[in-house]
């Protein structure tokens, strides 16, 4: 899937000239003080979103938050993670930043809010969600997204289709002399994502460093992400990815006939892209109706249908939800829960070493 | 005294902007955490990096490829000017704007045309597989980088080497081909001899930007993991999962200290070369030297150096451009689209890329002349300290390499309040690329200045005119069309330029170079591909205009 900076201010200015339209109800289910906080954030007028996700699939969601709140613009920027990182604690630095921090680097968001950056804040929506994805009510898991092996459909077939990681050995083995070389994964020295998906792998996967040896054995090709990884595998240059988001995936399947999608079945990793509202945000309580909208059904439904990033919430129904996953892998589902067991590998000394360890198990597998 | 308050002005604006961004990577070289957040000072990132056997594998890396992009660029580059300047090589003079292109093209647009066109399931070589069975070739190797960097790097050799041999007579050639020697024995022991200096010093620039090069490693190098200092920088983004500035900023000490005594050389070779000039015989009488059937020889090697060098990557990309899909087992006519174009123009961040792309090239680009003119003109015949500081000041930034350059510029606009407003603006983009590029404005312009004769001035003054009198009606007029000529080449460097902006990059100031990196890195192949082909299209255009104009492309 294609990412790029994005930038978009929806001015909904107009509207807000109007008082009658400019009066919109307090959320069914929520405090009545609720009111208070809309008309606060009418007046701040505007919300600053710093994002790992698409402009693309965010427009969806920012078109309906405007239709629900006329009167506060959203200001939409998208960016690669480390990008988002270090460009808030830059701005951090200097003064101001962004209202909202929403992105797929799970570990550097926790990073983030365990460094005193986030508002507690606790959303109405709580009850919806996993209790997984709710961390100390600062830091809250938005989106549900398996994490899938995927293939090139017109060239591998049949038994060559691994559908688990014990069938990924398997087939680095049997298949050796169709896929060395054509493997590809995440450069985890280069990708936070990659790196943060291979350290749940180990703690996931009781064969861990046979399975990475197996990998190293075939020649991996690595990437720093999952569009250079999907453009590869497309074009028959790799044959088989590992660590990809299905989000993604299945975005680039619909207009690309060779993207094939497995979704392990002895385990299915589940990534969650975390937002939070900042502290000394310019527009504090624009920030909270957002992330309130986000995590409200109505929100969550969009990103279930129309942003195909996968619903979290369970009373949302559909194919791209926690409920459809559910039905149809169950208990196989291990979602990485929000939580400060994240920052264990951002740990410099520990991080290195598991680096150190990783590489030396892809060669001793040359 | 009127006049003396402008100059020092201006310089000590060019010092400022030179040395603030590159005093800020020195300090954070020596910090243990970005200069932002708590910190002490230490050895440690140097000490890091120096643990890592990554930075050793770069630094090779970096040698290898630095020393066969001399090893190839130097004999090509100096056997093409001989056979364009002196011979009567078959259309010449139609050749001369494409042996320019690689320097107008965008490396990052040139190496993503190689992996489309050459890669494992690349056009040409679905097409080799085809006829002969297997892929002889393997764009992802270090050979291979090392080899299409010397290639591409042909062009810069062949600018200094040609306008040295332009400034010799003919007659010592004339004279040995009469007692009998081949047109190529010629080549290479009387003509290239002569030009020994120019040769030396391209030589000398060909190796300090093979420490610089980083769109074409960032592309091929990835797939096999082989890495150069700048992509080793690059990846040091994200090794510790937060941001390590320190240690980019140390590998950054690492490479100014190898390219900027190099730099330092060049200046010398180039005072050297002055004075081994005088070895040439009376200028201006040159009569090209028939090559007989060597003629053959020669313009095939030129077809071929073409056909690798532009040829493979461009039609690479403009395919690639109108396919949903490629590789192996995908008939071309089925894939067909117009689809990613609609794409990027569907994209804001896209759109304002292109217009932000083309505002930087034009207006960016006469600003940019218009400070190289007022840097040129406060040293313009007043030989004294100043003069001699400026000439080492404008050649500073050259040994830095553009990504640094632009992460230390978003440091300046970070943490200077004054400049803080202008950072989410195109502006912070343009006076990076402007410093960036000082010596290569400053010696076009430095050069329509040269010709000037000073006895015009000299007339003005006489009569009572003040310096700025001088220089407004005598001076400046007299430059005008050097420096329209200079707008057009920093045009055309400036569309093509992508490293500084990689870390400026960010919403209000895309450009199309840095959206390529990123667009890269996030696999966005199909938006690369259009948006490569559009820079591609504004860099033509540029070169149409210069060429439609008569604008001498080199000197």
């Amino acid at each position: 899937m294609t990412r790029f900076h994005g930038h978009l201010t929806l001015s909904l200015a107009a509207l807000a000239l109007v008082p009658a339209l400019a009066f919109a109800q307090v959320p069914a289910g929520y405090p009545a003080s609720y009111a208070d906080t809309i008309a606060a954030a009418k007046t701040e007028g505007k919300v600053v979103i710093y994002s790992t996700t698409d402009t693309a699939a965010a427009n969806f969601l920012i078109k309906d938050f405007q239709a629900l709140y006329p009167g506060i613009s959203v200001e939409y920027n998208d960016m690669n993670s480390t990008e988002v990182y270090n460009r808030y604690i830059g701005e951090r630095a200097a003064g101001g930043s962004a209202d909202v921090l929403w992105s797929s680097s799970m570990d550097l968001q926790i990073k983030l809010v365990t460094d005193g950056n986030a508002i507690a804040y606790a959303s109405p929506e709580i009850p919806g969600l996993p209790a997984w994805a709710v961390w100390k009510n600062e830091a809250f898991g938005t989106t549900y997204e398996p994490i899938a092996i995927v293939y090139n459909k017109r060239l591998l077939a049949g038994d060559e289709v691994p559908q688990s990681h014990a069938d990924l050995m398997r087939v680095f083995t049997t298949k050796a002399d169709k896929l060395k070389g054509k493997v590809t994964t995440y450069d985890i020295e280069k990708s936070g994502v990659g790196f943060m998906l291979i350290t749940q792998d180990s703690q996931q996967n009781p064969a861990f460093w046979d399975f990475v040896k197996a990998l190293g054995k075939i020649g991996p090709r690595f990437q720093s992400s999952s569009g250079t990884m999907m453009e590869r595998i497309s074009s028959g240059e790799n044959l088989l990815g590992y660590n990809i988001f299905s989000s993604y995936a299945a975005l680039r399947a619909k207009r690309d006939p060779s993207i094939g999608i497995v979704l392990p079945k002895d385990y299915t990793l589940v990534m969650s892209r975390v937002m939070f509202a900042s502290k000394g945000a310019k527009h504090p309580n624009a920030a909270k109706l957002w992330v309130d909208y986000i995590l409200s059904k109505r929100g969550q439904t969009l990103i279930g249908k129309e942003a195909e990033l996968g619903s979290i919430r369970a009373d949302v129904e559909g194919e791209m939800t926690l409920a459809g996953f559910t039905k149809a892998l169950g208990a196989t589902l291990k979602p990485i829960p929000v939580s400060g067991e994240l920052l264990g590998f951002l740990d410099q000394t520990k991080r290195l070493e598991f680096l150190k360890q990783w590489q030396s198990a892809i060669k001793s597998g040359k | 005294m009127r006049a003396v308050l402008p100059r020092v002005g201006v310089i000590s604006l060019t010092a400022l902007a030179v040395f603030l961004p590159l005093g800020l990577i020195f300090y954070q070289s020596l910090l243990d955490a970005p200069f932002f957040m708590p910190h002490k000072v230490s050895l440690g990132a140097f000490e890091f990096i120096f643990a890592e056997s990554d930075f050793w594998d770069a630094l090779k890396n970096s040698l290898i490829i630095a020393s066969s992009m001399a090893i190839i660029a130097v004999p090509l580059g100096g056997i093409l000017a001989f056979l364009m300047v002196r011979t009567d090589l078959p259309g010449r003079h139609w050749l001369e704007p494409l042996l320019l292109i690689p320097v107008f093209v965008s490396p990052m647009v040139l190496a993503f045309g190689y992996v489309v066109a050459a890669g494992p399931v690349g056009f040409y070589s679905v097409w080799a597989k085809d006829l002969i069975g297997f892929v002889p070739w393997n764009v992802y190797s270090l050979t291979s980088i090392a080899i299409i960097a010397g290639l591409t790097h042909v062009p810069h050799v062949y600018l200094y080497s040609s306008s040295a041999l332009k400034s010799l007579g003919s007659d010592v050639e004339e004279a040995a081909r009469m007692a009998g020697a081949s047109p190529l024995q010629v080549a290479k022991d009387v003509s290239l001899p002569m030009v020994t200096p120019s040769l030396l010093f391209s030589g000398v620039l060909v190796f300090f930007l093979g420490f610089e090069i980083f769109g074409l490693p960032l592309v091929l190098g990835d797939p096999e993991g082989h890495l150069v200092l700048a992509t080793y920088l690059y990846k040091l983004t994200n090794k510790l999962g937060i941001p390590s500035y320190h240690l980019m900023a140390a590998v950054a000490v690492c490479i100014v200290a190898v390219t900027f005594p190099l730099v330092m050389l060049q200046r010398r070779l180039l005072a050297n070369a002055g004075k081994f000039i005088t070895v040439k015989g009376k200028a201006g009488r040159q009569r090209p030297l028939p090559l007989g059937w060597w003629r053959w020889v020669a313009a095939a090697i030129l077809a071929l150096w073409l056909f690798l060098t532009i040829l493979v990557p461009l039609s690479g990309i403009a395919l690639r451009a109108f396919v949903t899909t490629w590789g192996e087992g995908v008939r071309l006519a089925d894939v067909l689209t117009l689809e990613h174009f609609r794409a990027v123009f569907e994209q804001p961040t896209l759109m304002r890329g292109i217009v932000n792309t083309v505002l930087i090239g034009v207006i960016g680009g006469a600003l940019a002349v218009a400070c190289y003119t007022a840097i040129a003109l406060s040293t313009h015949r007043k030989p004294d300290g100043w003069t001699r500081f400026v000439d080492y000041l404008v050649l500073v930034p050259r040994a830095v390499p553009g990504l640094l350059a632009g992460l230390a510029f978003l440091w300046v606009f970070l943490f200077f309040p004054p400049l803080a407003p202008l950072r989410s603006t195109v502006f912070s983009v343009w006076i990076a690329y402007t410093v960036v590029w000082l010596a290569y404005g400053m010696r076009l312009v430095s050069s329509s200045l040269l010709q000037v004769g000073p006895e015009l001035e000299e007339v003005a003054r006489t009569t009572g005119a003040s310096r700025g009198q001088i220089t407004r009606d005598v001076t400046l007029p007299l430059i005008r069309f050097g420096l329209l000529a200079s707008w057009l080449l920093v045009f055309m460097i400036f569309e093509r330029e992508y490293s500084t902006a990689v870390y400026l990059l960010g919403p209000g100031t895309e450009v199309i170079g840095a959206l390529l990196v990123s667009l890269w890195s996030t696999g966005g192949a199909d938006l690369v591909a259009a948006l490569s082909l559009i820079n591609v299209v504004l860099v033509a255009i540029g070169l149409g205009v210069a060429l439609r104009f008569g604008v001498k492309l080199h000197d």
